[in-house]
């Protein structure tokens, strides 16, 4: 085995442009997913009847455990129901993404010498690309909420400062440390997108590597209980992405009222 | 000393890094298996809010195994 040659390269590998767009070996995946869950989706309308049977059932069963688990962390019922689809179709997103790529034989189609199928999360554009766009639909939700005045109110807190030294002269310092204690907040931000997609990223690439190096140090019986502990991890990672999310979206509308309370 | 011998030393430097997320990792489980003793009912609910905590305790760890491999 020729470990060099084996293990898939931190950047996707290209096989052709199509008008301007690259196509590369995670690019199949990415879109038959999408493509899968918009039809499983249709298909749910058309079928789903009052008198379930046992799919039906199970489902049921796993989309109600999902919504607990982000109704726990969000705590308010009208909020769970605004956010849940967005962050629901995450998690389910991830969830199939993950495991997708441990299906026996997927990663051995080749062509031409390189693999056509990848993990799609194993491609740190789809993990950046998710970890963006929750982000960013949480600030606008923030900023749909609050009006932007108070959103940018948070970054820029001038009103603490006038509140401060209104007090006093020590109060008014402690708002100037809190004044920059704000704009912290900016990089929060960016922190934010980084840490979810890079975590994803590098548990999915990571896993894979060493599967590659444990095939070169046993290559019997060891290789599937690594492939029992990705299954795991997959599964785990997506819950702790969407749990992420949602705590975010719960910190990001629920702010002003705790530190208008703490103001007094 | 050329640049490949300084990029195999940085890589072993980077994954000094993993200690932390252990003692992490293990503290974290210990205060959840504390908690589990004195309140055995919400055993399942302390079990699975440990398990994502140690997802997030990991996750330096990742970053640091990511930093290996850019390397």
């Amino acid at each position: 085995m020729n470990i060099t040659r084996d293990i898939t390269n931190i950047e996707p590998h290209v096989f052709f442009s199509f008008l301007g767009l690259d196509i590369a070996d995670s690019t199949i995946f990415i879109f038959g997913i999408l493509i899968f869950m918009i039809i499983t989706g249709f298909l749910i309308r058309k079928y789903f009847s009052v008198l379930p049977s046992k799919l039906q059932v199970a489902i049921e069963v796993a989309f109600e455990a999902s919504h607990d688990l982000i109704g726990n962390i969000i705590n308010d019922e009208e909020k769970t129901k605004k956010a849940f689809p967005v962050i629901g179709a995450i998690m389910l997103y991830i969830l199939i993404a993950n495991v997708v790529g441990l299906l026996p034989g997927v990663e051995q189609l080749s062509f031409g010498g390189h693999g056509i199928l990848r993990t799609p999360t194993s491609d740190f554009n789809t993990t950046f690309g998710l970890a963006l766009g929750a982000v960013v639909i949480i600030n606008l939700i923030a900023i749909k909420e609050k009006g932007i005045i108070s959103y940018l109110g948070q970054f820029f807190p001038f009103h603490l400062i006038w509140k401060g030294f209104k007090k006093g002269i020590g109060a008014g310092c402690i708002a100037v440390i809190e004044f920059f204690i704000g704009l912290l907040d900016i990089i929060g931000e960016v922190v934010k997108v980084v840490s979810l997609s890079l975590r994803l990223f590098g548990n999915m690439y990571a896993g894979q590597i060493l599967m590659v190096i444990m095939f070169g140090f046993i290559a019997f019986v060891v290789p599937a209980l690594w492939l029992a502990m990705s299954l795991f991890v997959g599964v785990l990672q997506a819950i702790v992405f969407a749990a992420l999310v949602a705590s975010y979206y719960m910190l990001a509308t629920t702010t002003t009222e705790v530190s208008e309370e703490t103001q007094h | 000393m050329d640049a490949e011998a300084a990029a195999l030393i940085g890589k072993g430097l980077a994954t000094v890094s993993m200690f932390g997320s252990g003692i992490g990792e293990g503290y974290l489980i210990g205060k959840a298996l504390e908690a589990m003793g004195r309140n055995p009912d919400m055993s399942g609910t302390i079990f699975t809010r440990m398990i994502i905590g140690v997802a997030l305790a990991e996750s330096t760890a990742i970053y640091a195994l990511v930093a290996f491999f850019l390397i």
